[in-house]
C-alpha cells in the first residue's frame, strides 16, 4: 500500500525542471501551425468542406457555418502563432488543438492518425507547465529562473503515455493483420517504389530490384517494423534502454519520412521524444581549450545547438595540454575523441541520429579516449 | 511564476489523468469495429486497391434501367428546358473516391474506402436538383485486398 501511495505521490506531485517543455511547446506550436495553414489553404483552394460530401462524427446541427468555419480557422492559426511566441501558451495551446479536435468532429475524412496525434499532443502539453522558458515575447528574459521553473510536470506523464499509445495501437493494428505481418502488404509497396522510379526515369541497380521484389526480404522487413516500433512503445519507459528506443524511432522515423507521405508525423514523433528528456538541466560539461580556433567553433557549435540546456559549457587554460575538448556526462565520466563525441551526440538533438555509430565506434576504441571521472 | 487556469488542483490532477486515459482507451477499443479506424492509431493497414465504376438507375417511359455514368457526369434539361450537368467529381473535392474507372490504393483499407464510398453515394443522391428520373446511383467497386484475388461490390442509394 505504501509503495502504491508513494507511486501515486510521485506520478501526481512530482515537481521537476520544465525548460525542457519550452522546447517542446515551440515544436509542437510550430507543428500545429503548419497544420492551420493547411486548412486555411484548403479552404481557400476548394472552399468550406461541409458544402461537399463530408461525415460529421457529431449532430449536423453542431457544424458551424462558412464564415464561422473561417473566422475558427484564423483563430487556429493566431492560437498557434501565441503559443509558439510565448504569450498566454498554455491556454493558446489549448486553445489551436481543441479547434484542431473539433473540426475533425466536423468531418471524419479530414482524419489522420498524425492530424489527430499532433492535436492531442497539442491539447496535453497545455497541461505542462511549458511556459517557463522560451518564451520569445520576452526576449532577453525569455526563460525564468530555475526556482521558478521547478513546477508539476505530472501530465508531462500523460503526454508519454500518448506518445507510447500511439505506437502501440499502430503495432497491435500490423501484428493482427496477417498480410501485414507476412511482409505481403510491404512486398506490393516495395514493387510500386521499383515502378515509381522506372517511371521517372531512375534506373534502380540490379540487386536492389531483386531485394524489393523477393519475399524474404518483405517478411523480415515487416518484422522489423513490427518489433521496433514495439520496442519503442515499451522500450521509452526504461531507462537502461531509453535512449536506444528514442535512437531507433529517430532512425525509423527518418526513414518513414524518406519513404512515405505521411505529413508531420515523423516530425511530430521526433519532437514528441523531448518528453522523455531527463528534465534537469546542466547536469553534464563541455570543456574547450580556449584560444584553439576549432574548439571554440566547436564550442559555438554546442551553444548553438543545445536546445534542451544539457551542458555547462567552461572554457580550458590555453596552455593546457591534450585534447582540444572534454564532454563530462552526468554520471561524471569525462571523455574525449570519439567517445567525447559519442556523449554529445547523446545530448544535443541535431547530433543525436549519430549517437550509436559513434558510440559503438568509440567503444571499439574505449581505452584510448576516456579518463577517469574528476581525473582533470 | 506564472498563473494559469490549467494548472490543475492536486485533487483534480487524478481525475484529469483517469479520465483522459479511460477515454483514449475506449476510442481506440472502439476505433477496431469502425470500419475507417478513425481515432485507432492503424497506420499503414493495407495496399489494398479499388476501381469504382458509376452507374445510375432512370426511370424512362415507365421502365427502369441501369444506365453507365461516362467519367462521372451527366447532362438532363429540366421542365423549362434548362440543361443541367450533375457530376461526381463536385461533390468530392480533394477526395479520392472521385476517382473512377480506375485502380487505386485504398487508404485506410478497403472497409474504410467502401465505408466512405456508400456515404458519399447516399451524399450525392441527395444532390440532384431538378434531376427527375435518377432513382438511384450504383457503384460497381472491383477490389483487390493486398495483391490478391479480385473481388466485386455492389453499392446502391436510392433516392430519398
Amino acid at each position: 500500500m505504501t509503495a502504491l501511495g508513494d507511486a501515486f505521490k510521485r506520478l501526481f506531485n512530482e515537481e521537476r525542471d520544465a525548460l525542457v517543455l519550452g522546447v517542446l511547446r515551440l515544436a509542437l506550436s510550430a507543428l500545429l501551425f503548419f497544420n492551420g495553414l493547411r486548412l486555411v489553404l484548403e479552404f481557400e483552394h476548394t472552399g468550406y468542406f461541409a458544402d461537399y460530401f463530408h461525415m460529421a462524427l457529431i449532430p449536423e446541427a453542431w457544424v458551424i457555418g462558412s464564415a464561422t468555419y473561417a473566422l475558427l480557422l484564423g483563430v487556429q492559426a493566431f492560437a498557434a502563432v501565441l503559443a509558439f511566441l510565448g504569450f498566454w501558451p498554455r491556454e493558446a495551446l489549448l486553445t489551436a488543438s481543441t479547434l484542431g479536435l473539433y473540426f475533425l468532429l466536423c468531418d471524419r475524412l479530414q482524419y489522420h492518425n498524425n492530424r489527430y496525434a499532433l492535436l492531442l499532443l497539442g491539447f496535453l502539453l497545455a497541461f505542462t507547465p511549458c511556459d517557463r522558458s522560451l518564451l520569445l515575447v520576452k526576449a532577453r528574459k525569455h526563460t525564468l529562473p530555475l526556482e521558478q521553473r521547478i513546477a508539476p510536470t505530472f501530465a508531462r506523464r500523460l503526454f508519454q503515455l500518448q506518445v507510447s499509445l500511439v505506437y502501440l495501437g499502430s503495432t497491435v493494428g500490423k501484428l493482427f493483420d496477417g498480410d501485414w505481418r507476412s511482409g505481403q502488404v510491404l512486398s506490393l509497396r516495395f514493387a510500386r517504389t521499383s515502378e515509381v522510379a522506372a517511371a521517372h526515369g531512375i534506373t534502380l541497380p540490379t540487386w536492389v530490384n531483386e531485394l524489393l521484389s523477393s519475399a524474404w526480404f518483405a517478411s523480415l522487413t515487416a518484422k522489423a517494423a513490427i518489433g521496433s516500433e514495439l520496442f519503442i512503445a515499451l522500450g521509452i519507459w526504461f531507462p537502461r534502454v531509453r535512449r536506444l528506443a528514442l535512437w531507433l524511432g529517430v532512425v525509423f522515423h527518418i526513414s518513414i519520412e524518406l519513404s512515405a507521405k505521411v505529413e508531420l508525423f515523423s516530425w511530430l514523433m521526433v519532437a514528441s521524444y523531448l518528453a522523455f528528456v531527463v528534465p534537469e538541466a546542466r547536469e553534464r560539461r563541455f570543456e574547450y581549450v580556449s584560444g584553439n580556433r576549432r574548439a571554440e567553433w566547436f564550442a559555438r557549435f554546442v551553444a548553438l545547438s543545445d536546445w534542451c540546456a544539457r551542458f555547462e559549457r567552461s572554457a580550458l587554460s590555453p596552455t593546457a595540454t591534450g585534447p582540444t575538448f572534454y564532454v563530462t556526462d552526468r554520471e561524471g565520466r569525462r571523455a574525449f575523441g570519439a567517445r567525447g563525441l559519442a556523449q554529445l551526440a547523446e545530448a544535443i538533438p541535431l547530433l543525436f541520429p549519430l549517437w550509436l555509430p559513434l558510440w559503438l565506434y568509440a567503444r571499439a576504441r574505449a581505452p584510448r579516449s576516456t579518463t577517469a571521472a574528476n581525473s582533470a | 511564476m506564472p498563473r494559469s487556469l490549467l494548472n490543475l488542483s492536486p485533487h483534480l490532477r487524478p481525475v484529469f489523468f483517469c479520465a483522459y486515459l479511460a477515454t483514449q482507451l475506449v476510442l481506440v477499443v472502439r476505433a477496431q469495429k469502425s470500419p475507417d479506424l478513425v481515432f485507432g492509431f492503424q497506420m499503414f493497414n493495407a495496399s489494398s486497391e479499388l476501381k469504382i465504376s458509376l452507374f445510375r438507375k432512370v426511370r424512362r417511359r415507365d421502365r427502369s434501367k441501369v444506365v453507365a455514368v461516362r467519367d462521372g457526369a451527366w447532362e438532363l434539361k429540366d421542365h423549362s428546358g434548362e440543361r443541367h450537368t450533375y457530376r461526381w467529381q463536385d461533390r468530392l473535392p480533394r477526395n479520392q473516391l472521385a476517382t473512377l474507372d480506375r485502380f487505386m490504393h485504398a487508404s485506410y483499407g478497403l472497409d474504410a474506402q467502401l465505408f466512405r464510398l456508400q456515404a458519399a453515394l447516399a451524399d450525392f443522391v441527395r444532390h440532384l436538383p431538378g434531376d427527375e428520373e435518377t432513382e438511384a446511383v450504383i457503384a460497381e467497386v472491383d477490389t483487390r485486398i493486398n495483391g490478391g484475388e479480385l473481388g466485386h461490390v455492389r453499392l446502391q442509394a436510392d433516392r430519398p
